[in-house]
């Protein structure tokens, strides 16, 4: 006859107990040992030498390096996880409907088509006008006329102007192999309404030509006097305050906080808005864009790269126009929900402690176990670099904490390789010098 | 019981209110829509908010989005009036969290093996087709169907589908009134009898129809003038006598059918053309335009 256990979950939770106390040694017996501790160090010297060493750019045939070059873990939130759509409102409340911003579409109108969509966009009262559009040169005069006459008379209009820097223009022109520049200075671009403006904002965003937009500058010296960029001026006619936490925060190069799409902000058509088609309350007290705005994707005129594409790493095309940029700029910093970068070295430091855990974790499976060391190794890596994109990307859209879990992955990744190094290294100065050392005794 | 009963009153109630608190950001608005809004009808205005008791009237071929509570996006797409109040369900956001999708991404990726590479799995990567589409509309009506005139007789309203479908709408309105069809039928066939519908008209007036694959929309209206027998009768005795005195009555009907069809005068021309086929039997020509004939216009 047998007895029935008075309490079945005893030995399971026995079992956990005795499972969790397993994989907590196998992580830290070797966690003190002078050989973790060297291994790690050795590690960072690698990684060390090769940023220091000026070795030839031999990536520039490695499809991988160029196809990540300009990749960011936290895009996969964007392409991938549902962060900026509608489905998502558990990501925080900047997701929803923006109903401050209206973006007006200008579409293919000329200077007197735009003339009447400012002058009609101005008489249903917004509390401020912004144009993303810019004019060179002279067209038909009477057009003209009656573009600079709405100019004049629209004070409340901020027009987009555009910073050319001379550091920039001289790589430029040395690259098309022509004589660099007399002007030597950074300058503005000419605008042929320039006269005309009440105020304007540069528009210039900051990233690689055709690359990922990911940083703004609120505002620059130029001459100096400051000059803030066109959201900015667009808040400071809208919230003062806003605009003032924004200065407070002496950053030259903000994180874009992107949230939105093109389709959670209210877009109107120009037609439709000279046609009576919308609505006296849809523009009062707001914050109206005109820019050219189009959902066709074929369509990449004015259309730049951002984290909100699709396709997170590879070929591509461009996915927001650049008003939308702005206008998720100008949502940012009316919610004061900027993005926080960590200091560098808090993202070091991190790497040191949680590749010196690997590191006893590997050490222990290298000599314990040595028949299991590259299976366990491998699915250790697997899950790590899950765990650090996940909380990274956590940190990023719940927080708004940007941390570069990048080091951490490449030490978990090369720890293995360097195991083998310093195992050779290690035995060698033990034969040498008498160096005492977990590796002598078993080596592989 | 009678607790049960005050629950399920409750969660009415409590429902209802909240269908009602629901407001409404008109996004988009294409084509005829109107809202009504304490019974009054008004025009609808791209950023207008409008609250649960509002309806929203749509005319054919007309579009509505709306965002509800600035969290939730839809769009109303076929003709007919919307009580908002109905579509609380509409507003319910998903509260999928990141975490969750998160999981759920690696795993997809994990488990996907993809479809191989264009080298080795040619069909798989054949969908990229090198060239630009010129149309939107999958229902094609031939030109020639533009204007119909109509005085009776066995004659199909017929068109071509780009798309698979099982079922076509036909759709026919009044002349005066495009919005709303007075006449709607579900067919299977690509084409439908004008016998069919013209019971619903009145001779002497002209009405518009179209077609589309069942629960899509098409824009292109042609038009048919049912014409009186009187009216006919005028225009036949006119073309009769145009003709010239040694004319058979074979060749009487060939002409006749030529010059109704150039009148846009379908289902008669029809009627001639078999007619001169009948009278001369061996006219390789009668014969040949009568199976065009029928062939371009999908008679049976």
């Amino acid at each position: 006859m047998t007895h029935q256990p008075e309490n079945v979950q005893k030995p399971l939770k026995k079992g956990f107990r005795h499972h969790a106390r397993k994989l907590h040694g196998r992580f830290t017996k070797y966690l003190l040992e002078r050989d973790t501790i060297f291994a790690t160090a050795w590690v960072f010297i690698f990684i060390l030498a090769v940023k220091v060493i000026p070795l030839p750019n031999i990536h520039f045939f490695d499809p991988i390096e160029i196809g990540l070059e300009d990749f960011d873990f936290n895009d996969i939130a964007y392409s991938n996880l549902g962060k900026g759509n509608y489905a998502n409102l558990k990501l925080g409340d900047t997701t929803k409907f923006d109903h401050r911003i209206v973006l007006i579409n200008i579409g293919h109108a000329d200077r007197e088509g735009i003339a009447y969509i400012i002058d009609k966009t101005a008489s249903m009262n917004p509390k401020v006008i912004g144009l993303d559009a810019y004019f060179e040169g002279p067209r038909e005069p009477h057009k003209d006329s009656v573009l600079q006459d709405v100019f004049r008379k629209t004070k409340n209009l901020v027009v987009v102007s555009r910073i050319k820097w001379a550091e920039h223009e001289k790589k430029h022109k040395e690259e098309k192999g022509k004589e660099t520049v007399e002007e030597d200075k950074d300058h503005f671009l000419k605008d042929y309404f320039d006269s005309s403006y009440s105020q304007t904002g540069f528009g210039n965003l900051t990233g690689e030509t055709i690359g990922t937009k990911r940083h703004f500058s609120p505002y620059e010296k130029i001459d100096d006097s400051t000059h803030y960029c066109f959201a900015a001026m667009l808040v400071k006619n809208y919230d003062i305050k806003a605009f003032n936490r924004l200065e407070k925060r002496h950053d030259h190069n903000e994180i874009i906080n992107y949230s939105r799409r093109v389709n959670k902000y209210q877009l109107i058509e120009g037609d439709d808005l000279l046609n009576g088609s919308v609505d006296e309350s849809a523009l009062r007290g707001k914050i109206a864009l005109l820019a050219y705005v189009n959902n066709n994707p074929d369509d990449i005129e004015d259309k730049l790269f951002t984290p909100m594409n699709s396709k997170f790493a590879g070929k591509s095309i461009p996915d927001m126009n650049g008003i939308v940029v702005h206008a998720n700029i100008i949502s940012m910093i009316l919610d004061h929900n900027y993005i926080n970068k960590l200091p560098s070295w808090v993202s070091v430091i991190v790497a040191i402690l949680i590749g010196w855990l690997f590191m006893s974790y590997f050490v222990h499976y290298y000599l314990e176990s040595h028949i299991w060391f590259h299976l366990v190794a491998k699915f250790a890596q697997l899950a790590a670099a899950i765990l650090f994109v996940w909380l990274g990307m956590h940190l990023f859209t719940r927080y708004r904490i940007k941390v570069d879990m990048t080091l951490t992955i490449v030490v978990i990744v090369l720890a293995i390789d360097i195991i083998y190094f310093y195992e050779a290294f290690a035995v060698w100065i033990h034969k040498r010098f008498g160096y005492k050392t977990v590796f002598h005794q078993k080596q592989h | 019981m009678k607790k049960l009963q005050f629950v399920i009153l409750l969660v009415t109630v409590f429902g209802t209110m909240a269908a009602q608190n629901n407001s409404f950001l008109l996004y988009s608005v294409k084509g005829n829509v109107s809202v009504i809004e304490n019974k009054t009808e008004t025009p609808a205005k791209i950023g207008k908010i409008l609250s649960g008791s509002a309806s929203l009237k749509l005319a054919n071929g007309a579009i509505v989005t709306l965002i509800c509570n600035e969290a939730a996006m839809f769009t109303f797409g076929k003709s007919g009036t919307y009580p908002l109040n109905k579509f609380g369900d509409s507003c319910r956001v998903n509260t999928s969290s990141m975490g969750s999708n998160y999981v759920k991404y690696v795993w997809a990726q994990m488990t996907s093996h993809g479809e191989g590479s264009p080298g080795s799995n040619r069909k798989a990567f054949m969908n990229t087709v090198g060239a630009v589409s010129r149309s939107i509309n999958n229902i094609w009506i031939d030109p020639r169907l533009d204007t119909v005139n109509y005085s009776g007789g066995e004659f199909p309203l017929s068109w071509k589908s780009y798309a698979e479908a099982k079922t076509f709408d036909f759709l026919l309105y009044n002349s005066d009134n495009i919005s709303e069809p007075f006449y709607k039928n579900v067919v299977s066939k690509l084409k439908i009898p004008i016998t069919d519908f013209t019971k619903k008209m009145v001779p002497g007036k002209s009405y518009y129809w179209t077609t589309a694959i069942t629960g899509e929309e098409n824009d292109e209206l042609k038009v048919l003038n049912y014409v009186s027998k009187e009216t006919f009768d005028k225009l036949l005795a006119k073309l009769k006598s145009a003709g010239v005195s040694f004319e058979s009555p074979a060749e009487q009907a060939y002409r006749l059918g030529f010059m109704l069809e150039d009148a846009h005068y379908l289902s008669e021309a029809y009627q001639f053309y078999t007619k001169a086929a009948l009278l001369d039997s061996t006219n390789v020509l009668y014969r040949s335009t009568l199976m065009s004939f029928k062939k371009d216009y999908e008679v049976k």
